[in-house]
């Protein structure tokens, strides 16, 4: 597509993308820097007072703190488990490795309600683990598995785990399988191997594998509602809290609260996880 | 590298059992629980019936919300796609600064967290008093714009110019050129972003959490309702089922009609 007409092509995405994606944020944070109001949906005069509420606050800084621990935790166990199963689908032939792609795929289309709903049928007082425990005649009284932090923390983690190992796994068998062969025909052990080229040569998958992980764990406040309880609320619970209190302002602040703590991570992983140079130091 | 007797192999062996035993069972259990003839949840279920399907179906506020989410799903799919696939038509063959930063404002709605798009949009909604249905749309049609633009932007960099040359320099003006030439040769691109949009609609939460309203709601939105406030009986399972059941049937096409290899390396 050439010649001057071809940008009323891109007219109507751009358009659309600038009046519904950029519009209502820009909107957004200029509600964030006004005052609340009883009649309008936000008062006239300009402050910043919304955002020193929530960052002079010993309670919202708690949230945060538990925001980014549950985050912390939830990238941990999915990078210590994800990795792995992502070396082992690199290592498949091109064919199986795409029917477990697909495999680790699907799950990511179902909506995340229904697999939520899964670990509520496996956590409750009268679901799986319980009944079997309960069978087994190890417990009298059903242990309470959901409304946990834990239960936050297990449920997010096996949604999102499949996005860790696809990263991870396109990367990994991208790879020029001579870089590995050539070290260890250098004399390197499969852990030397893995340690001082494998590893560094994958860390762009790594990295965009842990942002997705991170940003999809700030905003899914459905899963936190159906699997945490009062005590496992996130960032993202206030968010939703104050918007159905028709808090706008506040509201306003927290969301750009949570978006720029997704964008602090998102530099400081990009920073982190640059792909490194394999020959190190010895240039 | 067939290693699966050495440490390694034995750690991504068992590596990959766990994860795929997370993954996978909570949603076979959802999946077996639909068929249950029990009146409460229990595992494994004492014989199979379709009394919850039957149930769902009873159910109006079901009904209706599986209508809403087909019929957001299929009009936001389409628009999502025809916006994304004249965005993808546009940047197929250009570079530079302006064309990065076109293609990255396309692809944001991917990463973005879409919880705050949501706050955002029901902001402005409520600003400028839209009616939800058509807000629920656009909302819709957004999130799916990357999926439909992605899709089509790998097809038609993979196509040879000459073949848009040719048709031009044949005397077939532009818009001919794009209806007889460009677009027969996208179509798998444009039709498997269509399935992809249709797909991330149908169970989308994070921005239908703010934009239902009463009377209004999508599946999604309903079943997460009944868990929250209803407790966890069957006809959720049932309406999961369906859920998850009319995915596999757009995974099956989207893998007749291009093989879903390329989407993941798309990725």
């Amino acid at each position: 597509m050439k010649g001057g007409w071809a940008w009323a092509l891109v007219l109507p995405p751009l358009g659309t993308t600038l009046v519904l994606f950029v519009g209502p944020l820009v909107y957004l944070f200029w509600v964030s820097l006004h005052t609340a109001s009883q009649s309008e949906l936000y008062g006239h005069a300009l402050t910043i007072q919304n955002y020193m509420a929530i960052l002079g606050d010993a309670f919202y800084l708690a949230i945060i703190r538990r925001t980014l621990a549950v985050a912390a935790v939830i990238l941990g166990i999915s990078l210590l488990i994800g990795y792995p199963v992502a070396y082992f689908v690199a290592l498949q032939p091109a064919r199986r490795r795409m029917a477990i792609l697909l495999l680790l795929l699907f799950p990511l289309m179902v909506s995340n309600v229904v697999r939520a709903y899964g670990w509520v049928a496996i956590l409750g007082r009268r679901g799986v683990v319980n009944t079997t425990l309960r069978d087994l005649g190890l417990i009298d009284v059903p242990l309470e598995l959901l409304y946990t932090t834990e239960a936050v923390v297990v449920g997010l983690m096996t949604i999102l785990l499949p996005y860790m190992v696809i990263s991870i796994a396109n990367t990994l068998a991208s790879l020029d399988p001579r870089y590995q062969e050539a070290a260890q025909a250098l004399g390197a052990g499969p852990v030397r191997t893995f340690v001082h080229v494998t590893l560094p040569l994958s860390t762009p998958g790594v990295a965009s594998g842990m942002l997705l992980v991170f940003l999809l764990t700030l905003s899914a406040y459905v899963t936190i509602a159906l699997l945490g309880g009062p005590r496992s609320k996130l960032l993202v619970s206030m968010v939703y809290d104050s918007v159905t209190a028709f808090q706008w302002p506040h509201a306003a602040a927290l969301a750009f609260v949570l978006l720029g703590l997704a964008l602090a991570a998102t530099a400081f992983l990009l920073a982190a996880l640059r792909p490194r140079r394999v020959q190190g130091a010895g240039r | 590298m067939t290693d699966r007797y050495t440490v390694g192999g034995l750690l991504r062996g068992t590596a990959t059992t766990i994860a795929f035993a997370l993954i996978i069972v909570p949603i076979v259990i959802v999946v077996v629980t639909a068929f249950s003839p029990n009146d409460y949840f229990e595992f494994p279920p004492r014989g199979l019936s379709m009394r919850w399907f039957a149930e769902f179906f009873r159910l109006e506020n079901m009904r209706n919300a599986f209508a809403l989410s087909l019929e957001l799903a299929l009009l936001a799919a389409t628009l999502s796609t025809v916006l994304g696939t004249l965005g993808a038509l546009f940047l197929a063959r250009r570079r530079g600064i302006v064309a990065g930063a076109l293609q990255a404002l396309f692809l944001a709605p991917l990463v973005f967290p879409t919880i705050i798009l949501g706050v955002a949009l029901l902001l402005l909604y409520k600003t400028i008093g839209m009616p939800i249905f058509p807000g629920l749309l656009l909302a819709h049609a957004i999130i799916g714009l990357p999926y439909g633009f992605r899709t089509v932007l790998a097809s038609a960099q993979s196509l040879d110019p000459a073949l848009e040359e040719a048709g031009e320099s044949l005397g077939a003006g532009p818009l001919r050129t794009l209806f007889l030439v460009t677009l027969p040769l996208v179509w798998q691109g444009v039709l498997s972003g269509w399935l992809f949009a249709f797909i991330v609609s149908f169970g989308e939460l994070n921005t239908a959490l703010f934009l239902t309203g009463p009377g209004l709601t999508t599946l999604p939105i309903e079943i997460f309702s009944y868990l929250q406030f209803q407790g966890s009986q069957l006809v959720i399972a049932a309406a999961s089922t369906l859920q998850i059941g009319l995915i596999i049937v757009m995974v099956a096409a989207i893998e007749r009609i291009v093989g879903i290899g390329r989407i993941i390396r798309g990725r």
